[in-house]
């Protein structure tokens, strides 16, 4: 997404779907995952009548709401979209003026979507011709339409053209930038846009900045520390521009684990491994997680509950748990779905002995010999000359509002300027006083949305409730597309045509995103010297804010307005390609619509694609396709909720659910145990339960369970006392290999397995 | 251990069980002299309208999802004891799941990790903090010095607050890696 319109987050609200005349949803249930949340969907209904249509391998609970509904091959996304624009070209039913004004090398889409007639794309999906053309035609003809994505989505090793693809067919309909449109994806965790936006990421610094040269040195002066002194941390400044291992892979770093994929770690194996908050029994391929736990030096697990790691590895020394205390034994800012901040205040003291988190990152920063350089960065403050420095007579700091404005300070590029603790503080006090259509603001709130969506860009900004909106102006979180792939390519212009002009705006048309060297040609002004003097490079580093300051005085958005691109010449498929899953129930057409070629040193580990796909028809020996999902009362790896007696009783057991369809034809009654084995040679022991929402070739498992591994019941290993009040094993032991091309995450929705009673 | 979850139990009875408890209380304490043994009586009309005086309400944010439901937390003497939705908040209004309405559950939950522990041959210690965090950062001191930084991943999480986030992925800037990640991969 980041790479179609410049950020990758939920475009609209929850709030602003019940402004949609159509809802189409890919791999998402909202009913079950964000129950309350879903409320706006429902409302959409009765307010406009609103068509809801949902596309996913399985009749969730969303579905049971649906309009219309097609139960879609899982991998198969693309095909389906195709199908879409394939109709909607041919009816003209495209936006063509909204195409021409702001989008790149839609033309490539089309010749792409001519390709996908309805009949070709019933044989890929197994949705019926009749079926694409009624929901397309529904969707096409209800504007505006907005368009709702989960992981059902992304966990794919074609994830990131899944979601290029959605953002393409919303361009082609015109449903950006308004109100009711959108690409709004559905974060799982609560903070998980918030812990994104702060770069828990192997490949980025907090805020996007990447890994590049430019982005340390501007992060280093902003910390206070000299970019020389976090070199020397580093083997050498080579391995500070270069992606790290991800939550998906790490395990193939760890020496002793059985794995030809060759590793480039600077010269070592892992040896440690430290998490906090993470549940890493939730993750994919189990079985390697279990066989590199087992071979790590030290394993440090901190979490309010004990990390079910720690019941999966037969390591016998030098594994740690940590009490950390829960979110609400601490305070701090969280970032909802939709870009917007609310406080989230302590309601008691930490329980027990356990330590909020930053208290545990002190207290090992201390050890290691770096807090004070660490914490600096909350006692500094900008000069108003563009200067940074310490702040006078500070010479400590309150936690967590110091460190909320040292990002506020830092963090430019999403436009966290104004997310000042004071200010985010006064928007969770006041809630009541925002509108619950527009989120706009009341009383003492006027000219403020709920949250304050980013980018926020001043301190007085209003926020920005809808991405990519020219009907507003830019003081009211108005703006075009950004500006961040270049002025042109291979002479085609690549800023917005003239006609679009965000309301205000003191420039016509698009413009390029605004540096110092730009500002006074395209605004038009006249600098001072004691201006430039202070004036940082770009907007993204300008410790000063002139530039934004300059831009908000004329009516613009800083990071330009641009098209939106269709073409991603930087990616191997420069416009979104089908290809079939790794593991695929049809070899017919994976020899059609083959994977990825391998890659080598795909954050730090070679990983497989085509050689996997083209070894074997794995369809033969595991004939079930198989997804993963979230149940109601229980999210993530599931600790959390099953250490509550009450959501834990609600399902005390792992099962896997499938049609009595393929229950009759294995001899497997409801109720029964069974063994799922997978093509990697694993297999869980799990509970049969028949369900009519699966296609009879299919099966589904809720992923959050834990304490048994391959048949065997590990919960003796929890310390005394804190063992969870449903145990069982996880879905993840046996989801397949396979990993997203560009993010790396893995493919968990539809792989292969076979299924046999235990 | 019995008495704490007793009295846990006992602090989460809902307003309306607790006030038909306190109605079926009247009633047997008018006629039949239930209460008459100094075991329980009746419940007064300020006891019922307020069951824990002086406690404060906390606005707060549910940890389930990424929605952002308002929470009101009842807070007594330093414990929560009540949660109740918040009807005013503009995303939630009113709503809670099944997985927010059992925040205050979570919580208090007996199965919490309470102290640190550390495996010393196959069995769980219990240590002390200091202790824990000496012996992770002196291993941590010497992984870097003999195989480098990049012999150390770090996890964090999407469940953590935004300054958490943020101190987390500075803390393996300041160790020196990129081996850092969190939940958002999948």
């Amino acid at each position: 997404m980041a790479n179609t319109w410049g950020y990758g987050a939920m475009t609209n609200s929850m709030n602003d779907i019940q402004n949609s005349k159509a809802i189409i949803i890919f791999g998402a249930n909202p009913a079950v995952n964000h129950p309350v949340g879903f409320q706006h969907l429902l409302k959409a209904k009765e307010r406009n009548n609103a068509q809801l249509i949902v596309i996913d391998p399985r009749f969730t609970k969303t579905a049971a709401k649906a309009d219309y509904y097609a139960q879609i091959r899982p991998g198969t996304d693309i095909p389906f979209m195709y199908g879409m624009l394939n109709i909607i070209f041919k009816n003209g039913w495209e936006d063509k003026e909204f195409i021409d004004a702001r989008v790149y090398g839609m033309e490539d889409i089309r010749a792409e979507a001519a390709k996908w007639t309805p009949e070709v794309v019933a044989d890929v999906t197994g949705v019926s011709v009749e079926k694409l053309i009624q929901i397309t035609t529904v969707y096409a003809k209800n504007r505006p339409g907005t368009l709702i994505w989960a992981m059902g989505l992304t966990q794919h090793t074609i994830g990131t053209s899944n979601t290029r693809m959605a953002p393409i067919l919303q361009l082609a309909l015109g449903n950006m930038g308004k109100a009711g449109g959108g690409t709004n994806i559905l974060r799982g965790h609560d903070n998980v846009q918030g812990a994104t936006d702060m770069g828990c990421l192997s490949d980025s610094l907090p805020g996007y900045y990447g890994l590049a040269e430019g982005s340390w040195k501007y992060f280093a002066k902003s910390w206070g520390v000299d970019f020389e002194y976090l070199e020397k941390q580093f083997k050498d400044k080579s391995w500070m521009s270069k992606n790290g291992f991800t939550l998906a892979r790490w395990w193939a770093g760890v020496e002793g684990v059985k794995n030809d994929e060759a590793i480039e770690n600077a010269g070592t194996h892992l040896k440690a491994l430290v998490v906090l908050g993470n549940g890493i029994t939730s993750i994919a391929q189990q079985a390697k997680v279990k066989e590199a736990l087992d071979h790590l030096d030290l394993i440090v697990l901190a979490d309010p509950f004990v990390n079910e790691a720690a019941v999966l590895t037969d390591k016998k020394d030098n594994v740690f748990l940590l009490p950390a205390a829960t979110q609400f034994e601490t305070s701090g800012l969280v970032v909802a779905t939709n870009r917007s901040a609310q406080w989230r205040y302590k309601v008691v003291e930490p329980l027990y002995e356990s330590k909020p988190d930053q208290e545990i990152m002190f207290e090992l920063a201390k050890r290691l010999g770096f807090y004070d350089l660490y914490v600096k960065g909350m006692m500094m403050e900008e000069t108003k000359d563009g200067k940074l420095q310490m702040i006078p007579g500070k010479t400590t700091f309150i936690w967590p509002e110091d460190a909320c404005n040292e990002i506020a300070r830092i963090v430019k590029t999403i436009g966290l300027t104004g997310w000042t603790a004071e200010r985010v503080k006064k928007h969770t006090d006041n809630w009541h006083m925002f509108d619950e259509l527009t989120l706009e603001g009341t009383g003492p709130m006027k000219g403020e949305y709920y949250g304050l969506p980013w980018p926020c860009w001043t301190k007085t900004h209003s926020g920005s409730p809808n991405l990519y909106d020219t009907s507003k102006p830019v003081s009211m979180g108005g703006m075009g597309f950004r500006n961040n792939f270049g002025l042109e390519k291979d002479g085609v212009n690549l800023l917005a045509e003239k006609s679009v002009t965000v309301i205000g705006s003191k420039i016509q048309g698009g413009h390029a995103e605004i540096t110092k060297d730009n500002i006074e040609k395209v605004l038009g002004i006249t600098l001072s010297e004691e201006e430039k003097a202070m004036m940082g490079a770009n907007w993204k580093v300008d410790n000063s804010n002139l530039i934004v300051q300059k831009c908000m005085e004329a009516g613009i958005a800083p990071y330009g307005n641009a098209k939106a691109r269709a073409i991603v010449w930087n990616f191997p498929d420069k416009i979104p390609m089908h290809r079939e899953p790794l593991h695929s129930p049809r070899p017919d057409l994976a020899t059609k619509y083959p994977a990825y070629a391998d890659k080598a040193n795909h954050f730090r580990v070679m990983t497989k694609y085509i050689s996997v796909q083209s070894a074997k028809d794995y369809s033969k020996e595991f004939p079930v396709n198989l997804v993963t999902g979230r149940l109601v009362n229980l999210n993530g790896a599931g600790v959390e909720n099953r250490a509550s007696k009450y959501l834990a009783a609600l399902t005390p057991e792992m099962f896997i659910s499938f049609n009595p369809d393929l229950g009759a034809s294995l001899g497997v009654k409801d109720g029964d145990m069974v063994w799922v084995h997978s093509p990697e040679g694993t297999k869980i022991k799990v509970k049969a339960k028949y369900s009519h929402s699966v296609a009879p070739n299919m099966a589904f498992m809720p992923f959050h369970f834990a304490g048994h591994f391959q048949g065997e019941d590990r919960t003796a290993n929890f310390p005394a006392g804190t063992k969870p009040f449903a145990n069982g094993e996880s879905a993840n032991t046996v989801t397949n290999y396979g990993y997203d091309i560009i993010t790396q995450i893995p493919e968990t929705k539809g792989g292969l397995c076979r299924i046999e009673k235990a | 251990m019995e008495n704490s979850t007793a009295r846990a139990l006992a602090t989460t009875v809902g307003r309306r069980s607790f006030l038909k408890m306190a109605a079926v209380a009247s009633v047997f304490g008018a006629t039949s002299g239930f209460a008459s043994g100094n075991v329980t009586r009746a419940a007064t009309e300020e006891e019922v309208k307020n069951p824990f005086p002086g406690s404060k309400m906390v606005k707060t944010i549910c940890t389930a999802c990424s929605v952002g439901c308002g929470i009101i937390a009842e807070v007594h003497n330093g414990v929560w004891v009540r949660q109740e939705v918040a009807q005013d908040h503009p995303v939630s209004l009113g709503g809670h799941c099944c997985k927010g309405a059992d925040m205050i559950d979570m919580v208090r939950s007996e199965v919490r990790l309470k102290y640190p522990m550390e495996k010393v041959n196959g069995q769980w210690k219990r240590i002390s903090w200091d202790d824990a965090l000496t012996k992770i950062a002196t291993k941590l001191a010497d992984l870097k010095k003999k195989d480098g930084a990049d012999s150390v991943q770090f996890l964090g999480s999407a469940k953590i607050g935004n300054e958490q986030a943020y101190y987390f992925r500075k803390f393996a800037a300041f160790f020196g890696t990129n081996n850092t990640d969190h939940q958002a991969r999948i």
